[in-house]
């Protein structure tokens, strides 16, 4: 037991496994790449979908509906198909990556919205404030709050999920996981395994921090 | 890309036999998240001090890369299902975990205090009260690792198993999209079904709250 | 997250690799029921386990069909990973018998040995195999890795052998499958042998359409291939030489444990290790891998035409 743990120090502090392109150092950049613009592209699908089904009410089925239907989609079915049809790029990682967090930001984006008190929106409008109004100024910051866990929690799973890069020969820290499988070095697939849980937990405790001090920032 | 219709007509039996093998995997990984989750949510739900460590371990378990754990089951139980129920049931466990806990924390106080003035006994509150009234929370628990454990069995493929994840490996390995497509196909279709059969038992399972609707 | 998720997130990360670790030294579960050699039986049924690329499938679904013909209950397990996967299964028991490799079996099992021809190659695995397994005498069959350059790159960089990489040091990049990158026949041994670095190994699959789709992009230089793939006549790709013997001959051999190796079995295998040529495997890979036949359905098929089943 002592030796795998200690194998893997080894290969976690040692300066070689650190440099060179299959270092450490530059898998974790490829990881956190692929994951940050993953994580933009779906974030730019899945806001305005999202703020769009909680203003207008319309579209409510999809958006509850989505999460169930995206765990349901099989990363690596997904992967090959889109390689398959695409040809070897970053294309069929980035489509699952993405299609993997479209859901959860949706879903709680118009979770969001539909917690904004129905009375504020009724008191905007009275107010003589327009349809995108109402929406910018009203909901958009009273929904924040969910809308900013779903931003977290989708960045959380595709952090964990981006090892699937390696499945098509890409890079990232997948690549150690499957490397590690191929050649039963399992302190390779070890050390993989553990740098995305430090990679994933550490995002998730910043960004739940940034979070409550935004949260209690703007309560003051 | 297109899809060769004849390949499927070939192949009914071969997909009906991976299917079955896809869905007892996935079911037999919720069954022991299960058996697993349900006593441990109750530590967790009464013991304050645990409940914070046992949501941590199950929090960074689930951020674990899938195949990784696989791979890392290698040497316990080799090339076998078992590994794959294993390594799956790592993650139903995490989702039955935090939505058990997350049940009978729903659970009003008052509701409890008021079983316990009439005598009943600790575990009998357990399973007449918390846990039916726990119930919706839990069965969303279930739907969500149900769901999950299905598209999570195609991982598997990589250590030889898979179920309907073999098609991906095949389809791959000569360019051959249809078993993919076909693939992707059945384990929504499978994932839908069982979810739709879970609402349905959850109904079913859950009288008091039809009467309210 | 406050502290106390945080150990919970340490107690996490320990347990997984504990739990793995704790069973390392509960590694394989070799029958000791019979020395090597004999005594075994196949009565029970047997499990042929195959290798993550086509070739292994065709070979495991032909030891079906004549060891079906032949009366031995049997179960194909087909992909199941890579040789550092695959070996280790069988020596745990999850499957009973293996299509191989001779010069390739050896580099795993004896690295140092450098015995390059068939016969001398046989008698080096039966020393090399480790307790409660065999090999069964090899057919005549081979294929072989190679390794290979598109012919615009051959011409560009003049590379006709392997040691002509030597000359290149540090400015090509090779695909191989990810276990290729610390084996002889692989990164490890054309350093040692050639005297080759390369400016970069990337990871692909074994001659699958990774490594063959990154050749023909040129995403990469150099590619592991075998030599059964009609792709490399088919793109005139060219198969560098060997003159200094790195790659040794692959006669395809099975391997077994000893606890279900009986006559029945020696006898249907040596029939078809007698009649498969290594053109007819590469006719079959390519019916898998072109005409998008199954592995089975092209064993079988085989097997009828030659009368072995």
């Amino acid at each position: 037991m002592f030796e795998l743990f200690k194998n893997l120090g080894t290969w976690l502090t040692s300066g070689g496994s650190w440099s060179g392109s299959d270092g450490i150092a530059h898998r974790l950049a490829e990881h956190l790449q692929y994951s940050l613009l993953a994580t933009l592209v779906a974030a730019a699908i899945g806001l305005p979908l999202g703020l769009l089904i909680g203003h207008t009410g319309k579209g409510a089925f999809l958006a509850i509906n989505l999460s169930s239907f995206g765990r349901a989609l099989p990363t690596v079915g997904l992967v090959v198909l889109v390689f398959l049809a695409g040809g070897l790029s970053m294309l069929p990682v980035y489509v699952a990556l993405v299609a993997l967090a479209v859901p959860a930001i949706v879903t709680n984006t118009y979770a969001g919205m539909t917690a904004v008190d129905p009375d504020v929106k009724d008191a905007a409008r009275g107010q003589g404030m327009r349809g995108h109004q109402v929406l910018f100024q009203v909901e958009l910051p009273l929904a924040l709050p969910l809308i900013m866990t779903g931003l977290r929690l989708a960045l959380i799973q595709v952090v964990a999920t981006a090892t699937i890069a390696a499945y098509v020969s890409f890079g990232g820290l997948g690549r150690y996981v499957f490397d590690g499988l191929a050649q039963r070095d399992l302190v390779q697939v070890l050390g993989g395994a553990v740098l995305v849980a430090v990679v994933a937990v550490t995002l998730d405790l910043l960004l739940s921090t940034l979070q409550r001090l935004l949260s209690r920032h703007r309560a003051a | 890309m297109s899809i060769d219709w004849s390949w499927i007509g070939d192949h009914t039996d071969d997909l009906t036999s991976l299917t079955l093998s896809h869905l007892q995997a996935a079911l037999t990984a919720v069954f022991f998240g299960l058996l697993i989750s349900l006593p441990l949510a109750v530590v967790a739900h009464r013991i304050r001090p645990l409940r914070g460590f046992l949501l941590g371990v199950s929090n960074v378990l689930f951020t674990i890369p899938s195949i990784a754990i696989f791979v890392l089951l290698l040497p316990v139980s080799g090339l076998t299902r078992t590994t794959t129920v294993i390594g799956l049931t790592v993650y139903t466990l995490v989702v039955l975990l935090r939505n058990t806990v997350e049940g009978l924390d729903s659970v009003p106080a008052r509701t409890k205090e008021a079983a316990r003035a009439m005598g009943t006994r600790p575990l009998r509150t357990l399973l007449t009260v918390e846990f039916p009234l726990a119930l919706p929370v839990i069965m969303a628990g279930v739907r969500i690792a149900t769901v999950m454990s299905i598209s999570l069995v195609s991982v598997a493929t990589y250590i030889g198993d898979g179920g309907l994840g073999q098609l991906f490996t095949d389809g791959f390995q000569r360019d051959f999209p249809t078993p993919v497509i076909v693939g992707v196909v059945l384990t929504i279709l499978l994932a839908v079904v069982a979810d739709a059969l879970l609402v349905a038992l959850q109904y079913v399972l859950t009288p008091w709250r039809r009467r309210r609707a | 997250m406050n502290r106390r998720t945080l150990l919970g997130g340490l107690f996490a990360a320990a347990s997984v690799p504990a739990l793995s670790a704790c069973a390392s030294g509960i590694t394989s579960l070799d029958s000791q029921g019979s020395a090597s050699g004999g005594g075994g039986s196949s009565k029970g049924g047997l499990t042929i386990g195959t290798a993550n690329f086509t070739e292994n499938q065709v070979l495991g679904y032909l030891y079906a069909a004549v060891l079906k013909q032949a009366g031995v209950k049997v179960k194909v397990r087909p992909n199941l990973g890579t040789r550092e996967i695959v070996i280790p299964a069988l020596r745990g028991g999850d499957i009973d018998l293996l299509p191989e490799y001779q010069g390739a079996l050896l580099n795993y099992l004896a690295p140092k040995d450098d015995s390059s021809e068939p016969g001398t190659m046989q008698n080096a695995l039966t020393l090399a195999m480790p307790a409660g397994l065999q090999v069964l005498p090899y057919g005549q069959a081979a294929d072989s890795d190679c390794f290979v350059v598109t012919r615009a790159t051959a011409r560009k960089y003049g590379l006709a052998t392997l040691a002509d990489l030597a000359k290149q040091n540090g400015r090509l990049v090779i695909g191989a499958a990810p276990e290729v990158k610390k084996r002889r026949v692989g990164a490890l041994g054309l350093k040692d042998v050639y005297g080759v670095e390369f400016k970069e190994f990337r990871s692909l699959d074994s001659d699958g359409p990774l490594v063959k789709g990154a050749l023909k992009k040129g995403d990469v230089d150099v590619a592991n291939l075998f030599t059964t793939d009609t792709d490399i006549a088919a793109h005139d790709w060219v198969v560098l030489s060997d003159p200094k013997n790195l790659i040794p001959s692959q006669h395809i051999v099975p391997l077994i444990a000893d606890r279900k190796a009986d006559d029945t079995v020696r006898k249907a295998l040596a029939r078809l290790g007698n009649v498969l040529t290594t053109e007819q495997l590469t006719q079959l890979n390519s019916q898998v891998d072109n005409d998008k036949k199954d592995p089975e359905d092209v064993a079988n098929a085989y097997a009828k035409q030659h009368g072995l089943a």
